[in-house]
């Protein structure tokens, strides 16, 4: 059954068509991958499905809600989570402010405490737990975040680049953080350029171009299509 | 006959609203748009243009080039603050902002210590003309005139020159001329003088309708901030016609409840406003652009 | 039980990660400050006692910009436009009603009540429509601005509520100060000791209680607005809820402002609410550190102290050296000077006891 469903999803910035008639279906608990050259499209939906913008027309459904309208925090609240690309949190707290924060919505209060260590544990960031979060390491910061958006328990977790600016270590520790989340039956949409994350990780890969689906399916069978090969390159040529 | 006195009076009223409103606001507005500061010491540019204007003329120049003056010392005065105290601040907009507060402070304080608290004025020019029962200030018009040519004066320097161009890019996407490798320290500059200058010319051409007082300012920043609360940065798309907009509801609640209710009338229709439209008028025209 | 527990707990919260100050030194230096405070009437005469309750009738305006605009990182230049507001209500509900059967103390909370019910409806336009900072500070700053030129074109006779004249430029006056209904007779709060010390009550219940709001919940997710609104939004927090009620807190803290001033002198004018009178509360915040409640304490009963004693030497620079202050702070220390002293004291203080603070 889909988590999170697109109909004929449409927006216009001014004169620009930037997404065109999305039909998109994430299955509940995969992990799902979501590539494609720069302006393919790929921020625009994920901003739609959180309500940062509202769609020119269509529908978003979220677990077989209507959420077209719904306001961003309300979205959060039904269970979807994100991590931006830009590492979004709170630079002049520190580590475990920023993680109390996150938790403290929907955590019982005699239970907080250990849950924010648990969490610490998890992001191996107990050591830095007092430290402002602006202080951390780019990679710890990009935990930190997965961290807080982790910590609100959500049923579907939205990564927009997730391992943008890390260490090829740091993104294999990263694949394999996303990969327990989703053991515990989170449900996974990934915005990544790195292709060897993507591999990593990846049950389905969708291609956008151009604000419309280009090719979907496995990452072998979207490394075989030449199609996608040619978007790529004409990308590459572009640049 | 009765309809078409009305009529006019009402042009005339929303004229001189509309008039008062580009003059005041042009300055704050290309500053806000340049550097995204909201200039609080503007009603201080706007004062310093209406005492050298009124002190050039009362010295025995013509009335426009005293007002001319009045801008000219406005935008100098501008560009020294912004050379001591804005320039270290580029990259904390509202920590600018508060600093311009302190030296809209001492500047008004520092006025009334210096020159009193009344300056003798220059009396109005021109008397009056009549239509229908109805008397009205030939200045008045004139001003509507310059307000006008300010926007056309703006529109040519915009659009012909190469600090124009540079201008209105930076306007519509802020740190382009970081970006681009200009010098900013320079656009900067000339931007606050340009805004100074602006606010001095105001004040030079407002100068001989009211009471030259240390805070004269305060009576023209209320109708700055709502002008470009409303319009938004970008002059042409926001300032002008927001100020159109906003001349008609002050003259219409003006001509029904008196000056006040215009001003406060005002000031509730623009909190109205940017609850529906929180980008003013320059963001709902340019849409979702970014 | 449990009732003890909670009440532990929210006494927990008087220290935290969004105040300066915290274990026996700092707790020490606020006992040894309140006890000289409640000793300084013995040894100074009514008069001045009652005259210098005029500091603590400001503290709690600037206590209530530091949660807007320090912890909730909303520029709010109009804070006057609620001390206004509730000072001109409490003079017509007190002159109307009188100081019988403790009427003035409901003249005081009506007052703060309607100071709060305007910033509720004021906020409810400018953070469900979105406004951005600068914005924000503008319009406020507007509103206050409007204020006083509306109370200013009130000279006229027809200008009066019930038996309160509002008197136009030259101010409201006449109001009965504050007055506790007592056993026997009636306490009427003329500036003097009794006065004092109701002031001063109430000043150290509204900075206790404004330490436990930061640093609980509420306020973790006030200074998360602050530092990341987006990030802080899809942490699930309706950020315009947050924003709105801070904002109602502190402009109802304005509004006590406001009343506590009336009273004290049974005077109020247009021009408290006027540019000037707007930009001192942000000198008094940013000179002491608008993001602490105690540096902004602090650094307003300096401020205000300074610029008593300048303008009773009969000096016109008070306002002058105001500006100057403001920019100055704004070049030199901008999260404020008392802020930036009190970071190095802690700094030195704690790094002796190593890891004693977990």
């Amino acid at each position: 059954m889909a988590i999170l469903e697109t109909r004929a999803l449409n927006k216009w910035f001014g004169g620009l068509h930037v997404t065109g008639g999305v039909d998109f279906a994430l299955q509940r608990g995969e992990i799902h991958c979501l590539i494609g050259p720069n302006g393919a499209g790929k921020s625009t939906l994920f901003r739609l499905i959180l309500g940062e913008h509202l769609p020119t027309s269509g529908q978003i459904l979220y677990e077989g809600n209507d959420i077209t309208k719904a306001k961003s925090f309300e979205r959060i609240r039904r269970g979807i989570s994100v991590k931006f690309q830009v590492p979004g949190i709170f630079k002049a707290l520190s580590v475990r402010q920023n993680l109390q924060i996150a938790l403290q919505h929907h955590c019982p209060p005699a239970e907080l405490d250990g849950e924010i260590d648990r969490l610490l544990e998890f992001l191996k960031l107990t050591e830095a737990r007092h430290q402002l979060a602006g202080n951390l390491s780019h990679g710890q910061k990009q935990w930190l975040e997965i961290g807080m958006a982790v910590g609100l328990k959500p049923r579907l977790l939205l990564l927009d680049e997730p391992t943008a600016g890390m260490t090829p270590d740091e993104t294999a520790a990263t694949g394999e953080m996303v990969q327990a989340l989703n053991r515990d039956g989170v449900t996974v949409l990934a915005v990544e350029h790195d292709m060897a994350f993507v591999r990593q990780i990846a049950h389905k890969v969708t291609v956008l171009h151009f604000g419309k689906i280009f090719a979907q399916g496995t990452i072998n069978e979207i490394v075989a299509d030449e199609r996608v090969a040619a978007i790529y390159l004409g990308d590459a040529t572009h640049a | 006959m009765t309809v078409l006195f009305s009529i006019f009076s009402f042009l005339y009223q929303t004229g001189d609203a509309f008039a008062f409103l580009v003059l005041s606001a042009c300055g704050l507005a290309i500053i806000f748009g340049m550097m995204g500061v909201i200039n609080l010491a503007h009603g201080e540019f706007i004062m310093c243009g209406a005492y050298v204007c009124a002190a050039a003329a009362r010295a025995g120049l013509p009335l426009p080039i005293a007002i001319l003056a009045g801008a000219l010392a406005a935008g100098f005065a501008g560009m020294v603050i912004e050379r001591i105290i804005i320039r270290p601040l580029y990259d904390r907009p509202l920590d600018t902002i508060v600093a311009t507060w302190g030296v809209s402070m001492v500047v008004t304080q520092g006025t009334l210590i210096l020159l009193g608290s009344t300056m003798p004025g220059t009396g109005t020019p021109f008397g009056s003309f009549t239509v229908g029962p109805y008397s009205y200030s030939v200045y008045r018009v004139v001003l509507m005139v310059a307000a006008l040519g300010t926007l056309g004066l703006l529109w040519v320097g915009f659009t012909k020159t190469r600090f124009g161009v540079l201008a209105r890019a930076t306007i519509q996407v802020p740190h382009i001329a970081q970006a681009l490798g200009v010098n900013t320290g320079l656009v900067y500059s000339l931007t606050f003088g340009l805004g100074a200058a602006l606010a001095g010319l105001a004040g030079g051409l407002y100068a001989p309708t009211m009471t030259l007082v240390p805070t004269m300012g305060s009576a023209f920043v209320v109708e700055a901030f709502v002008t470009v609360v409303v319009g938004g940065a970008d002059i042409f798309l926001g300032t002008a016609p927001a100020a159109l907009v906003l001349g008609a509801v002050k003259a219409s609640l003006t001509s029904w409840q008196g000056q006040l209710a215009g001003q406060i009338g005002l000031l509730v229709a623009v909190i109205i406003v940017i609850r529906i439209l929180p980008r003013g008028i320059s963001g709902w025209i340019l849409r979702e652009r970014t | 039980m449990q009732g003890t527990n909670s009440l532990m707990k929210t006494l927990g919260l008087l220290q935290g990660p969004q105040t300066l100050g915290k274990g026996k030194p700092f707790w020490s230096a606020f006992t040894l400050v309140v006890a000289l405070a409640c000793a300084y009437p013995l040894f100074a005469d009514g008069y001045d006692v009652g005259n210098n309750v005029y500091f603590f009738n400001w503290a709690f305006m600037a206590l209530g910009l530091s949660l807007i605009w320090g912890y909730g990182g909303t520029l709010s230049f109009g804070q006057t436009a609620f001390f206004g507001v509730a000072g001109y209500t409490y003079g017509v509900i007190s002159i109307n009603f009188g100081d019988a059967y403790g009427l003035t103390i409901f003249a005081l909370v009506a007052s703060v009540a309607a100071a709060a019910l305007l910033a509720a409806a004021l906020g409810y336009f400018l953070f469900f429509g979105r406004i951005s900072g600068v914005f924000l500070g503008i319009v406020t700053l507007s509103v206050t601005l409007v204020l006083e030129r509306f109370m200013a074109q009130t000279a006229g006779p027809e200008w009066r509520v019930g038996a309160a004249r509002l008197n136009g430029y030259n101010g409201m006056g006449g109001m009965p100060s504050l007055t506790i209904p007592w056993f026997g007779s009636d306490i009427v709060l003329f500036p003097d000791v009794q006065l004092y010390y109701f002031t001063l009550a109430l000043l150290i219940a509204c900075y206790l209680g404004l330490r436990i709001l930061v640093n609980s919940r509420f306020g973790n997710v006030l200074v998360a607005i602050r530092e990341n609104p987006q990030r802080a939004e899809m942490l699930g927090y309706d950020i315009r809820v947050y924003q709105l009620v801070t904002f109602i807190i502190g402009s109802a803290l304005a509004g006590l402002s406001g009343v506590l001033y009336t009273s004290w002198g049974n005077y109020i004018t247009p021009a408290s609410m006027g540019m000037t009178a707007a930009a001192l509360p942000i000198v008094w915040v940013a000179v002491g550190g608008r993001s602490d409640l105690t540096t902004t304490l602090i650094g307003a009963m300096l401020v205000l102290a300074g610029f008593q004693a300048l303008t009773i030497h009969g000096s016109q620079y008070a306002l002058v050296v105001m500006g100057a202050l403001l920019v100055l702070t704004v070049l030199i220390a901008p999260r404020g000077l008392v802020f930036g002293l009190g970071t190095l004291v802690a700094g030195l203080v704690n790094r002796k006891p190593k890891r004693q603070g977990e």
